[in-house]
């Protein structure tokens, strides 16, 4: 029988993490934190997120070259996402019409 | 240690291993679905031929003479789809990468064999549903598919064309997975990756780009059919969508799409240089290191097709910025070919020379790249011919040289027949030809301010429009000449034994046609460098004449 | 026999153990871990381009964004989301059981996840009956009276087509595991060959994440306003 990656102790308190960081982003929504809710929203997905990938998905455990492939991905996200918003972000920094 | 003695073809290749048409539609071998592939991209590239040919003779008359400009729309739309995700992109990757990467690193095949045949039929699912919509109307959108026009105008096949080339997409991720696992976990005992060929380098590096970029032009995609069918606004300014933002979407994957036609069309003229130059490749990690540079940058230049759409002046120029950075390790890449040409015993066969067109054509295409870099010139050249003679150069001048290139060079171990050399050089020369009488003139036409897309022109743009056309069709004979000789050659040709070009690769080492699993044994890489052509003379029957 | 045959006859465990283009079942798994990765990242990137499309929306009218995510269905939403989270938990343990060679209890698992996966999508085309009954579905029945209702549409567009395309995936797990199940029971899953049952879980704590993110954007926002 060949020894499992993860424990089943380190599973569950994976879990009850995600369960709790769920409660965190639920009952901080509820207050108004004006334009920090949506951010800090979405700090809180990414810690879960870590978690998951981290213990569930085994991220922490697997070799180099996985890790390398996560990292691609989620930097290619936010390249995507950055130079779009960029765009956006600063349209109407000149005072010439259009622009 | 090659086995056989040259005279003597094998006996039992990938070609004969199995029989019979099951053989080859169930196949899992990498070799098969490489030809498989070859005959589908052919297919197409003949098909969007045919579209730009109508488009050409209709240009020939400053007034709509041929088609209506409706069907003038049409036909510039579906030449663009079809020869870009039906052809250019599948083209050297699907044909020769499928052939070739897996006997280059000395694997029996790729990492997912299975996954490689699905590949080619979600491939033709994708065309399927695409040549319904030719046949049911056809698209008129562009290639482009800009909003709102193809979401909230276009009465055409739009759904359609889009869904094709959606699933087509899904044939581009399983690739890309393929060969970067290929690549990481399958190469032979003591192929590290300074070893490596360029074209394994710059296949991998084109996979980069399937993996990243295509997803976001398959979810641009289903967005455009959702407006469309459940008319929701998206990219509707009445609900406050945003036209331009579908441009960014789009572009996100349409420009480094281009990397995915180029990178591969400069994997094959890395390999044709050495060996042709008998000489190793000039500043081998340098151009390692730029394949993937030109992969990364790609991604962060979109915004240059955007620059008169209405995006900010800092975005643009932060776009323009890195467009010019982008353009260093191309140039790296032509520096290194040339290097490598000096002082190398060079020879001019048939693949020599679709490579060198490819370095002169790509260069100029390139360079005038630089042009439309600049956001000012772009401001007054954009959306005319300067544009469509600038991505021809490189697209046709540059891959499809490239890609016919490849085929002739790899065409003896693919065959295990010589192509008719006479014959193949006037057929280059052809094709040299040809391109350039039709596309020099586009450059003359857009800097005079002709626009792209339109059927009916002013009158002093006719002469230039002639030459064109002309052109056109002598690079046409130039496009089926092989098409006869290399089919003809495949049953008549003299046999070529396993390394007639004395190169120094893997896929060389083995016979002509290889057998099913590529080599009889698992090779074990014992040379210390790439493209090790002083270790390996004596082996190759290399003479030293200088 | 014939060509089609062979191509659709069982495999035992030693054959799916170790194919022939791998040296070693090792190097089979770890290859067969780095391509499923990499496909993954693909849908990190399809996601993503829809994340960026709401956040560029969203920048332009935040309040409108607020005011729709107000409409969501916060109870059934938050349930949804730590109903996954079990899931993934009842996945990782199904992955536990597959390395230790335990087939009772791997099944057991995989039918729990596939449970908890049928009943997110209950809760889910719940909430969707409840939005069509709130006339909050564009394209069939879309009322809203406020001044951004052009806006509040479009937040309403992107939930449809986001939890949407999260909720075709999940049928797609879902019929990822049924295979899994059925390969479980025919005896192909061993401690030496389980990679199937690995790359099946990191399938589905990826559409896991995919909801923990849609959660944070869709129904967080206008929760402070209800």
């Amino acid at each position: 029988m060949k020894e499992p990656v993860v424990s089943i102790r380190t599973y569950t308190l994976t879990w009850l993490a995600l369960l709790a960081l769920a409660l965190a982003t639920t009952l901080i929504g509820l207050l108004d934190l004006g334009p920090f809710s949506m951010g800090i929203a979405i700090l809180i997905a990414t810690a879960k997120a870590a978690l998951v990938v981290a213990f569930f998905m085994h991220g922490r455990y697997e070799s180099k070259l996985v890790r390398v492939i996560i990292a691609a991905g989620v930097i290619w996200f936010l390249i995507m996402i950055s130079n779009t918003l960029g765009d956006y972000i600063t349209r109407g920094w000149l005072p010439f019409p259009g622009k | 240690m090659i086995e056989e003695a040259v005279d003597r073809p094998p006996t039992k290749t990938y070609l004969n291993a199995e029989v019979g048409i099951w053989s080859w539609l169930l196949t899992t071998d990498h070799k098969r679905i490489g030809i498989l592939y070859t005959i589908s991209i052919t297919f197409f590239f003949f098909l969007g031929g045919f579209f730009a040919l109508l488009m050409r003779l209709e240009l020939v008359q400053p007034r709509n003479w041929l088609v209506s400009a409706e069907t003038y729309n049409k036909l510039f739309s579906m030449h663009g789809i079809i020869m870009v995700w039906f052809f250019l992109i599948p083209s050297i990757p699907n044909t020769l990468g499928n052939f070739v990467l897996p006997m280059a690193v000395g694997a029996k095949d790729l990492a997912f064999p299975k996954l490689n045949l699905a590949s080619w039929y979600v491939f033709m699912l994708g065309a399927a549903v695409t040549i319904y919509a030719i046949f049911r109307g056809g698209v008129d959108t562009g290639w482009t598919f800009y909003t709102p026009f193809s979401t909230a105008s276009s009465t055409t096949y739009v759904t359609a064309a889009a869904m094709g080339i959606f699933i087509n997409g899904f044939s581009s991720i399983m690739t890309g997975i393929n060969f970067i696992a290929t690549v990481h976990r399958m190469r032979a005992p003591g192929l590290t990756w300074y070893k490596l060929p360029i074209f394994v380098w710059s296949h991998y590096a084109t996979s980069m780009i399937f993996v990243l970029a295509t997803p976001v032009l398959a979810v641009t995609l289903l967005m455009v059919a959702v407006e469309r069918i459940f008319k929701v606004g998206i990219f509707d300014p009445a609900l406050g969508g945003d036209p331009v933002l579908f441009q960014h979407l789009f572009w996100f994957y349409s420009h480094p799409a281009v990397y995915i036609m180029v990178l591969p069309a400069m994997a094959v003229v890395s390999e044709i240089v050495p060996t042709f130059s008998r000489k190793p490749l000039f500043g081998y990690k340098a151009v390692c290191w730029a394949s993937i540079g030109l992969a990364t940058l790609g991604f962060l230049v979109w915004g240059h097709h955007m620059f008169v759409a209405g995006m900010s002046v800092y975005s643009a120029m932060t776009f323009s910025l890195f467009s010019y950075f982008v353009a260093i390790p191309s140039a790296i890449k032509v520096f290194n070919w040339t290097a490598t040409m000096h002082r190398g015993a060079v020879s001019w066969d048939t693949p020599m020379l679709y490579a060198i067109g490819f370095i002169g054509l790509f260069t100029i295409g390139g360079m005038t790249g630089l042009f439309l870099a600049a956001i000012g010139l772009d401001v007054h050249v954009t959306d005319t011919y300067f544009v469509i003679a600038h991505f021809h150069y490189i697209m046709v001048g540059g891959t499809v040289m490239a890609f016919l290139g490849g085929v002739h060079y790899w065409w003896p171990k693919i065959s295990g027949k010589l192509y008719p050399e006479a014959l193949a050089k006037l057929s280059a020369l052809t094709v040299f030809l040809g391109f350039n009488l039709t596309f020099f003139p586009q450059f003359v036409l857009g800097y005079l301010g002709m626009p792209r897309r339109y059927a009916a022109y002013p009158e002093e743009f006719q002469f230039l429009n002639i030459l064109s056309t002309a052109g056109a069709s002598i690079l046409g004979v130039g496009y089926i000449l092989p098409l006869v000789y290399l089919l003809w050659s495949w049953k008549y040709g003299r046999d070529a034994g396993p390394n007639p070009w004395k190169s120094t690769g893997l896929e060389w080492q083995t016979s002509s046609p290889p057998p099913k699993h590529n080599f009889e044994k698992t090779p074990v890489v014992t040379t210390t460098v790439p493209y090790p052509y002083e270790e390996m003379k004596e082996e190759l029957g290399l003479v030293q004449t200088r | 026999m014939s060509k089609l045959d062979s191509v659709f006859e069982a495999k035992s465990p030693r054959q799916l153990e170790l194919r022939e283009q791998f040296s070693t079942p090792d190097h089979q798994r770890e290859t067969a871990m780095v391509g499923m990765w990499i496909f993954l990242i693909t849908e990190v990137l399809l996601f993503g381009a829809l994340f960026t499309a709401f956040t560029v929306y969203r920048l332009s009218d935040p309040q409108a964004f607020d005011l729709g995510s107000k409409d969501m269905e916060i109870v059934l939403g938050s349930v949804n989301t730590a109903v996954l989270i079990c899931s993934s938990f009842t996945m990782a343990l199904s992955v536990y059981f597959a390395e230790t060679g335990n087939q009772k209890m791997l099944m057991l698992f995989l039918i729990v996840t596939m449970f908890i996966g049928a009943v997110f999508l209950a809760i889910k085309f719940t909430e969707y009956h409840a939005h069509y009954l709130d006339h909050k579905v564009p394209a069939f029945w879309f009322e809203e009276s406020s001044p951004h209702a052009a806006q509040i549409e479009m937040f309403f567009v992107f939930y449809f087509v986001m939890t949407g395309l999260h909720a075709l995936h999940m049928m797609i797990g879902l019929g990822v595991l049924t295979v899994l199940l059925f390969r479980t029971a025919i005896g192909s899953i061993t401690t030496e060959y389980h990679t199937p049952i690995e790359v099946g879980g990191l399938y589905w704590h990826f559409i896991d994440i995919v909801w923990i993110y849609l959660y944070a954007i869709f129904y967080i926002p206008g929760l402070h306003l209800k």
